[in-house]
């Protein structure tokens, strides 16, 4: 098994991808339409909320502070992982397991704080087909977007973390830091998880700041 | 060829003889450490002054200096994860124009806010 891995051979030059590896078009390809995704959830936000009559204020009802200390949390596991990716390539076992643990400790401790956010709501009022907040109805519509497109957002958080929890079992076995492409399934999953990344910023300033 | 890779599982050391050749194309300008804490750092503060921002400009005749605003800080800060946490920098033309797909749908948002903004005149 460990045999067919070579370790040594190298992508050669695509006119178009460069030294790309056919993993990693795939990985961005793959990316690419799950930002689709994203953005058909978010636009349906979008005109829904224009089209609304009354919207409440997300500052009065939503945890900014909170969600702020989640954001910054998951900038800060996109560091643990840029440091794995690199770990693997200088071909650094006991660095990439260290740091890939790290980045599954962010990515638990976002999806804990998500947890502790969609309970609180739900408890004051906030649920998925209708809303009151301090006695008063508020538009249903607020509630529907919030979950639909932040629990997207946490579904896609979970499978970063069970993909990372894989990577790690790999990475302990010492399947990646063989020299050459073996790093290469580290990369990918890491493309991912900035990917997750990437979409809570927008995710963050649409549904919480605006 | 093949006989070194045949090797190379039993003799680790090996490894670094013929990586660098084989990495110096894959990986020609690799960003390094200080590159990712410096992009890690400026996603704080940025992340920061986005908490502030709706505070600043709460009035309703700052609204739009706050979506712009915003917006802007969004952007610059998804810019910034992509280009260098995921190596768009590093990458080909191809593989940016992939990655830049959806980023399409911004067409669509900005349609939307001009709709919003000019309905009133219609």
């Amino acid at each position: 098994m460990s045999e067919s891995h070579s370790v040594t051979a190298s992508v050669p030059h695509d006119e178009h991808v460069g030294h790309a590896t056919g993993g990693k078009v795939a990985m961005w390809l793959f990316i690419a339409q799950d930002g689709f995704s994203f953005g058909g959830l978010l636009l349906a936000y979008a005109m829904l909320r224009t089209w609304s009559h009354e919207w409440p204020n997300p500052q009065h009802i939503l945890g900014i502070k909170f969600t702020a200390v989640g954001t910054f949390d998951l900038i800060c596991s996109s560091l643990t992982m840029v440091m794995a990716v690199a770990a693997a390539q200088r071909s650094d076992k006991k660095a990439l397991v260290g740091w890939l643990t790290a980045t599954i400790l962010g990515g638990l401790f976002f999806l804990g704080m998500q947890a502790y956010e969609y309970t609180h709501l739900v408890h004051e009022g906030i649920g998925f087909t209708q809303g009151t907040w301090e006695g008063h109805p508020i538009n249903p519509l607020f509630g529907s977007t919030f979950f639909v497109v932040t629990g997207f957002h946490g579904c896609h958080v979970t499978a970063g973390v069970i993909y990372l929890t894989f990577i790690l079992f790999g990475a302990m076995k010492g399947k990646y830091t063989r020299g050459g492409l073996s790093s290469s399934p580290v990369e990918l999953v890491g493309l991912f998880w900035h990917f997750v990344d990437l979409v809570w910023i927008l995710v963050f300033t649409f549904i919480y700041l605006l | 060829m093949s006989k070194k890779n045949d090797t190379h599982g039993q003799h680790p050391a090996q490894v670094p003889e013929h990586a660098p050749a084989a990495g110096a194309h894959a990986k020609p300008h690799g960003p390094s450490t200080s590159t990712f804490v410096t992009i890690w750092l400026t996603l704080g503060v940025l992340t920061l002054v986005e908490i502030f921002v709706p505070q600043v400009y709460s009035a309703p005749w700052n609204r739009h200096t706050k979506v712009l605003l915003l917006i802007f800080l969004a952007s610059a800060k998804a810019i910034l994860v992509a280009a260098y946490f995921m190596h768009l920098k590093w990458e080909t033309r191809w593989v940016r124009w992939i990655a830049l797909m959806p980023a399409y749908m911004a067409l669509f948002a900005i349609l939307l806010m001009c709709e919003e903004y000019f309905r009133p005149l219609l």
